[in-house]
């Protein structure tokens, strides 16, 4: 399965995601804001990234552009994760290269449909 | 003075005595503060272990309170709540549902119900934002009886807040709506805030057309505010509301004299790509309905420039320049109007087609 990074400041994002994407066989990572993030992206070499915009530090925005202007980190699939709806922020993060940009509340099922789909993995049966 | 005193025989014993209570006075002082921080910390940590423990039973149990013990005091309630929190806030589907029961297990929400009665009124706005995070039906009762008794104004926000995110009719919007008006002072923001909230907990529940026949209610209802009217349909607007068309249209022609309900169905109705109101609006008296259709006219593909170029010389300054910046954001033919605007010998014509080239060049 795929190793995947969650970078969110809310540690209750974190463990939902953590524990339910460890449970469909993937390998998790996650970090609590935008720099810690980064670090741990060079350090873990994720297969795909989720990330959040509003965050200490280093914004979700501020962290895809830093991705997509790496040559090593790039062709990661980077998908935002966030409670901001307004196109403009979908329109911003399409910009930027991101791969997707969910809303939240999420259904976590959903999620993990999307990122089998991002890497090209078989949809799982619902944990 | 002075000398009879440092004259006296015990005078610097006491003073050594006061200099050294003082010290142990202050010493204390210290003390306690970096006792009451350790505590604070290590209540603070408890309430974190207790959070994620709470996250990960809802996580790893379909009947998550089986593997938590119940709360006991203010603490555990807090972490409980706070963790049920998160999760309503960011999850829904079967792992909302499992944080909903054991919120329900736990008798969470009428612990803070009862808190919400109490006599502090920062722990009750405290309480009324918990319980508002809930969104739970059963709570609107209370809700209500809560804003019957409370004095305190801004808990008295906090809970038409409460109320706006369990709207579940057009009967809830109805008392919202009039219940707005108790309040000492309104901002646009905070009522456009409340109906988004109404919008979508009733798109959440397929029943968005509660909310037009809500608007349709209150068209004539002078119990509620002309502003409060505005503010409903620019949170329309926000929600986007799919079968508002009509009543976009319907509240602007019953309200040829109220510039704000005018300018808010012109902006409305052109985020959704009908324009069928702004030549309408172009032409209005007011300088508010004219400015309203000249900031949407850009997102017309097929503008009525000429109409548009005719307001470069609109006695207000306002609609002078936003012509100019909605011509010059609406293609070749724009342009060339502002071109011959600012080659024109109206000063005020040419001063805005100056500066819209101006910016459009920079």
């Amino acid at each position: 399965m795929a190793k995947i990074l969650i970078i969110d400041d809310d540690e209750t994002v974190r463990i939902v995601y953590r524990t339910y994407l460890a449970r469909a066989g993937h390998t998790v990572d996650s970090a609590k804001d935008g720099v810690e993030g980064l670090d741990k992206t060079a350090a873990f070499a994720p297969d795909l990234i989720l990330v959040d915009i509003n965050m200490p530090r280093l914004s979700g925005f501020e962290v895809v552009k830093q991705l997509k202007e790496d040559p090593s980190t790039k062709d990661i699939p980077v998908f935002i994760i966030t409670s901001l709806k307004q196109e403009h922020h979908v329109k911003r993060a399409a910009a930027m290269g991101a791969a997707g940009y969910i809303t939240k509340p999420t259904r976590a099922p959903e999620l993990a449909a999307i990122i089998n789909k991002a890497l090209k993995l078989p949809d799982q049966p619902r944990a | 003075m002075l000398e009879h005193l440092t004259g006296a025989p015990l005078f610097y014993d006491y003073l050594g005595w006061a200099v050294l209570l003082l010290a142990a006075f202050n010493a204390a002082q210290i003390i306690y503060l970096l006792w009451n921080k350790a505590r604070v910390e290590r209540a603070e940590r408890r309430k974190d272990a207790l959070r994620r423990l709470t996250v990960t039973a809802v996580m790893t149990s379909p009947t998550p309170a089986d593997l938590l013990a119940p709360p006991a005091g203010e603490e555990e309630y807090e972490a409980c709540s706070e963790a049920i929190a998160g999760i309503l806030e960011n999850f829904e589907g079967e792992i909302a549902e499992r944080a909903l029961g054991l919120l329900e297990r736990f008798g969470v929400s009428g612990h803070y119900r009862a808190m919400a009665r109490g006599g502090r009124w920062y722990r009750r706005a405290n309480a009324v934002d918990m319980l508002s995070v809930f969104r739970l039906e059963e709570n609107r009762g209370s809700l209500l009886e809560l804003f019957k008794k409370e004095r305190v104004a801004s808990v008295r926000y906090r809970i038409l807040r409460a109320l706006s995110l369990i709207a579940r009719g057009h009967d809830d919007i109805t008392t919202l709506a009039c219940l707005l008006s108790e309040l000492p002072y309104l901002t646009p923001k905070y009522t456009e805030d409340l109906f988004y909230n109404a919008v979508t907990a009733l798109k959440a529940k397929g029943r968005e057309e509660e909310f037009g026949l809500f608007m349709r209610r209150i068209m004539r209802d002078d119990r509620v505010l002309t502003l409060v009217k505005r503010d409903c349909l620019t949170a329309c607007r926000a929600a986007a509301c799919e079968k508002a068309g009509e009543l976009f249209r319907d509240y602007y022609a019953a309200y040829p004299e109220e510039p704000e309900i005018l300018a808010a169905c012109v902006k409305a109705l052109a985020r959704k790509g009908d324009f069928s109101l702004l030549p309408d609006a172009l032409r209005h008296p007011h300088w508010l309905v004219r400015l309203a259709a000249l900031k949407n006219a850009h997102l017309c593909r097929e503008g009525p420039a000429g109409e548009i170029a005719a307001l470069l010389s609109d006695h207000n300054y306002h609609i002078r320049l936003n012509a100019a910046l909605a011509l010059a954001r609406s293609g070749e033919r724009g342009r060339a109007a502002l071109r011959a605007a600012a080659a024109s010998g109206d000063r005020f014509a040419s001063d805005s087609a100056s500066y819209a080239l101006e910016q459009e060049t920079a």
